[in-house]
Order: C-alpha cells, then structure tokens, then sequence
C-alpha cells in the first residue's frame, strides 16, 4: 500500500499507465517501420483449416509452426506485452511475483484463441471476441479459475491500452476523405440513433443501467464490437455489459449480412444507395463488405466507405460519452461539477487515444505519408488484437452465465436493441435517400 | 402480471427463433462470398486482409476545403450533445 503511495498517479494508475504503454508500442512500431529498423510485427496465425478449404489464403498448421518468423513474432509479442504490463503492474503496487505466471497462463489461453479463430470454418462467422468471452466462459463456469490466474484479469487495463493503440489509426484527414455525402450518411444518422436509444432505453423501457444502455446503443449505430469496447470503458460498464452487448450484436449483424443484401435487391433499390445503407446499419466491418459484395462492386465500394467513416467516429463519440458520464450520470447530487471534479472522473485514457490519433493525422501523417502511416497501424493492428483478446479472456473468466442473464433485464435489453437497429435501418435509408436517389442533390460519383 | 408473462414468453420465443435462423446460417454457409476469406467474424476493419484495396480505389468526391467539413462535423457533434443533456434532464 505504501508502495503505490511514493508513486505519482501518472505511473501507478490504470487510466495513465494505458495512455504510457499505448505510447511506448506506438514509438516502437513507428521506429521499427519508418527508419525501417527492425521487424516490431506480433504474431498472428494465418487461416487454416481442419478439413479441406477452397479459400486461397489458407496456410496449413504444418508451414506456419515450421516458420521461424512465427516462433520469432510470438516471443516478441509476449516479451513486449509481458514486460510492459508486468512492469505496469509493479508500479501499481501489486506483487510481481505473482502476476508473471498468471500472465503467462492468460496469454497461453488468449494463444489458444486466436488459434481456434483462425480456423476456416470458425472464423467466417465469428472471430476472436465471440471465442475469447466463450472460452474464458467455459473455463470459469466449469472447471472454475485458479486462483493463481487471477491476478492477471485486468480486463479494463488491456482494453485501455488496446485502445490508445487503435487512436493512432483514426486519421482526422478522414473526416474531409468522403464528403458531404459521406458525412451526411454517418455523422447525421448515427448521434440521433443513440439519442433515440437512449430515450427508449432509459425513459421508456426504464432500464437503470445507463452505461449497458450507451453502449448497446453506440454499437448498433457506430460499427459493433469496436465501439462497444471503446464506450464501455468510457462509460465505466461492467464486463457482463459488455458481454451482452457484443453477443447481441454478433447474432444480429449474422443475420442482417444475409438478410439486408437479399432485402435491398427485393425492393430494386440501386447499389450506390443499397451499399450506403448497408455501410450505415450492419456493425461489423466484415460483414459490411461481404454484403456490399453480394450486391456488387459499387455497392461494395459505397458500404465499406460509409463504415469507414462509422469507424472513424469511435473516438469522438467516446470522448463525449467520458465527459457526459463524468458530468451527468456519475453525479450524486444535483450541485454543479466543477472542472476539478470532472478532470478526476474523466477516463483519462481517453486523452491517450486522442493524442494517439492527433500524432497520427497532424505529425506523422504530413511528413512520412498515408502509405507510412499504413505501414505502422498494419504492426500496431496486431498489438491492439492482442489487448483486446486478452480482455476478452478476461471477461469470459471473470463473468458467469447467471450474472449475464441477469444483465438481460428480463428482455429489454434485446427490444432496445431491436428497436433501435430497426430504427437505424429506417433513418439511414431516409439519408440515403435524401443525398443519393437525385430528388434533392446531385448523384455523386464513385471515382 | 399475465400481460408480464406473455411478453417475456414472447421474447423467449423471439430470441430463441433468432438464434435458430443464426445458427442455420451458420451451419449452412449463408451469405458469404467465395471471393472473399472472411465474413462477419472480422469486427474492425484491421482484421480484413489487405483492407486498403477497398478504400484506396474510390471515394465519393469532395468537394470543400477541409475546414468546412470539420465546422460541420463539430457544429452537429455539439447540437447533438446538447440534444443529449436535455433528453436526459427531461
């Protein structure tokens, strides 16, 4: 306890020890690529296959563990995650001794996951988010969590250095990339569906618990799990929350991949407007593509620049969500909260995600190039999966199912969901309409 | 209380039909595209391999300076904001 006290704050806690880490993988993948110093990648297993595949990407388990590079990225992905969040750990004033084998034992598991969703079959509906929380899950609804692992679930603490991380790659050049019509679709639509939610969540519905509700509502207009992860950790939501949210969701954009394509060619709607509205309303960015897909190379091109703006927002819709968190929800009593007040609620990683993408987009951006730029969210991409898989994990051997279906609120978390998406759908077409069909402005080109 | 009991058994039956139809999709291998190794499993943008051959080909045009996007990208940012503490207050 002493220990924590000699520390300043802005290396013992959480929210600024997320913003120093983030910081440190960025300067070194930045190093590691724009001197073209050394190779900083973290390992990834390529897709592969229990039966035989017809996809062309497929690597046989055989080659990837016979790869040296693979056995080297592995070693350098845990060195470097193991050495910051152990030494992270340590300025907190937690024992050391007992966390490094409970990291080990928490990347083996996170290893494990990215192994089961690499696979052909598993992989095409469900990625690692779905099989980190079930593993996690099965494990600590079973055979239960060894108390020597424990130390190692800090499920806020990855998320937030995950995080800091994904900032560098929100390029605030973006906004201007797509236009009025490109921003029209997103940054029109997308606040009033979580206004909309959060009416329906909060006054109508009554569920008391706002950020599940924030949440749910920010990934069903923003882009799913990504956005449930960032406003989650601004809202302070508890993993069950999450949990909910991403499950929810997962089903949901399964279903509207398969279902809005064959929907959109139904009513003869063109593939500039049908690829717009589908890049507004299905959450995950795969999914986004596949289906922009099946309606055809411009519907393709129009849905996944739509999502890309969606993506973009996550940021600024969870620095908002902090400081209306800080100032409105988390407030006790009806006095005014005063700056000072505001300062020590507000999740201050968020200042370390706004940094990250700042750097991005005004510093590294103008001097070294949109391809450098690239170059260095592609190895820090693989550091932010691996901090969100290890919270992930986290959740699923921190939660149990009866604490889940609790969260549920006896359905209306699944109403505010449906609501709201159908809600979405709706507006988004009315955008898409209004800016695309020709009534009102000039149909714009794709070029 | 009966109106309590028949909305939950609906939502019972509702999720339960949901989860049906997903798992046939599933099961099945609806809605993907041959030409494409990946589905809906690749949540952010980051896990589709070689992402950028979908955005650096086309882009709807702008036509503004850039100023003027960030003006209204803020200016609504704040409306809403504003519309979100009242929503709330009320």
């Amino acid at each position: 306890m002493e220990n924590t006290k000699k520390v300043p704050d802005f290396w013992s806690k959480e929210d600024w020890q997320a913003c120093w880490l983030g910081f440190t993988i960025i300067l070194i993948a930045c190093i590691a690529v724009l001197a073209k110093a050394f190779d900083f990648s973290a390992v990834k297993f390529a897709t592969w296959s229990v039966g035989e595949a017809g996809a062309s990407n497929v690597v046989p388990l055989s080659e990837q563990f016979g790869n040296f590079a693979f056995w080297r990225k592995l070693l350098v992905t845990f060195g470097v995650l193991g050495f910051l969040f152990t030494l992270a750990v340590k300025l907190q004033g937690e024992s050391v001794k007992k966390y490094i084998p409970a990291f080990i034992g928490l990347f083996f598991i996170a290893l494990l996951v990215r192994f089961i969703s690499a696979e052909f079959t598993l992989n095409r509906y469900l990625e690692w988010a779905f099989w980190a929380l079930l593993v996690g899950l099965l494990i600590s609804n079973t055979v239960g969590v060894p108390q020597w692992l424990k130390p190692a679930i800090k499920t806020e603490f990855y998320i937030k250095t995950g995080l800091v991380i994904m900032g560098f790659s929100v390029l605030f050049s973006n906004i201007a990339r797509f236009g009025l019509y490109g921003l029209g679709i997103t940054w029109i639509v997308t606040p009033i569906v979580i206004l909309f939610m959060w009416w329906l969540g909060t006054k109508v519905l009554k569920i008391d618990n706002k950020p599940l509700v924030i949440t749910l509502s920010t990934a069903t207009s923003v882009c799913g799990t990504s956005a449930a992860i960032a406003t989650a950790a601004a809202s302070k939501a508890k993993k069950a929350d999450l949990t909910v949210v991403v499950s929810i969701s997962i089903i949901f954009t399964v279903l509207m991949m398969v279902f809005e394509p064959m929907i959109i060619r139904a009513i003869g709607m063109n593939q500039l407007m049908g690829g717009s509205l589908i890049g507004g309303t299905i959450d995950s960015t795969g999914a986004v593509v596949v289906a922009g897909t099946a309606l055809g190379p411009e519907a393709q091109t129009a849905a996944v620049l739509v999502k890309s703006i969606q993506n973009m927002l996550i940021g600024f819709i969870a620095f908002f969500v902090a400081i209306f968190f800080a100032t409105h929800v988390e407030k006790t009593n009806d006095r005014k909260v005063g700056p000072a007040e505001i300062w020590y609620r507000f999740p201050k990683f968020i200042i370390g995600f706004f940094a990250a993408s700042l750097i991005a987009s005004f510093l590294i951006l103008p001097l070294f190039g949109a391809d450098q730029v690239d170059a260095v969210n592609k190895v820090l991409d693989q550091y932010k999966n691996w901090c969100f898989v290890l919270a992930f994990t986290s959740i699923g051997l921190d939660t149990n199912f009866k604490e889940i279906a609790r969260q549920m609120q006896g359905g209306k978390v699944f109403w505010l969901y449906v609501i709201g998406q159908t809600f979405n759908i709706v507006l988004t077409f009315f955008a898409v309409w209004l800016l695309l069909s020709g009534v009102l402005f000039p149909i714009p080109t794709l070029s | 209380m009966n109106k309590k009991i028949i909305s939950r058994i609906l939502t019972w039956i509702f999720i339960g039909a949901v989860l049906s139809v997903c798992l046939y999709i599933m099961a099945n291998g609806l809605g993907l595209q041959p030409e494409l190794d990946f589905g809906a499993g690749a949540y952010y943008y980051a896990d589709i391999p070689d992402f950028d051959q979908y955005t650096e080909k086309a882009r709807f045009q702008a036509r503004l300076p850039y100023w003027v996007y960030l003006i209204l990208f803020l200016a609504w940012g704040a409306l809403m904001y504003a519309a979100w503490k009242w929503i709330d207050k009320k």
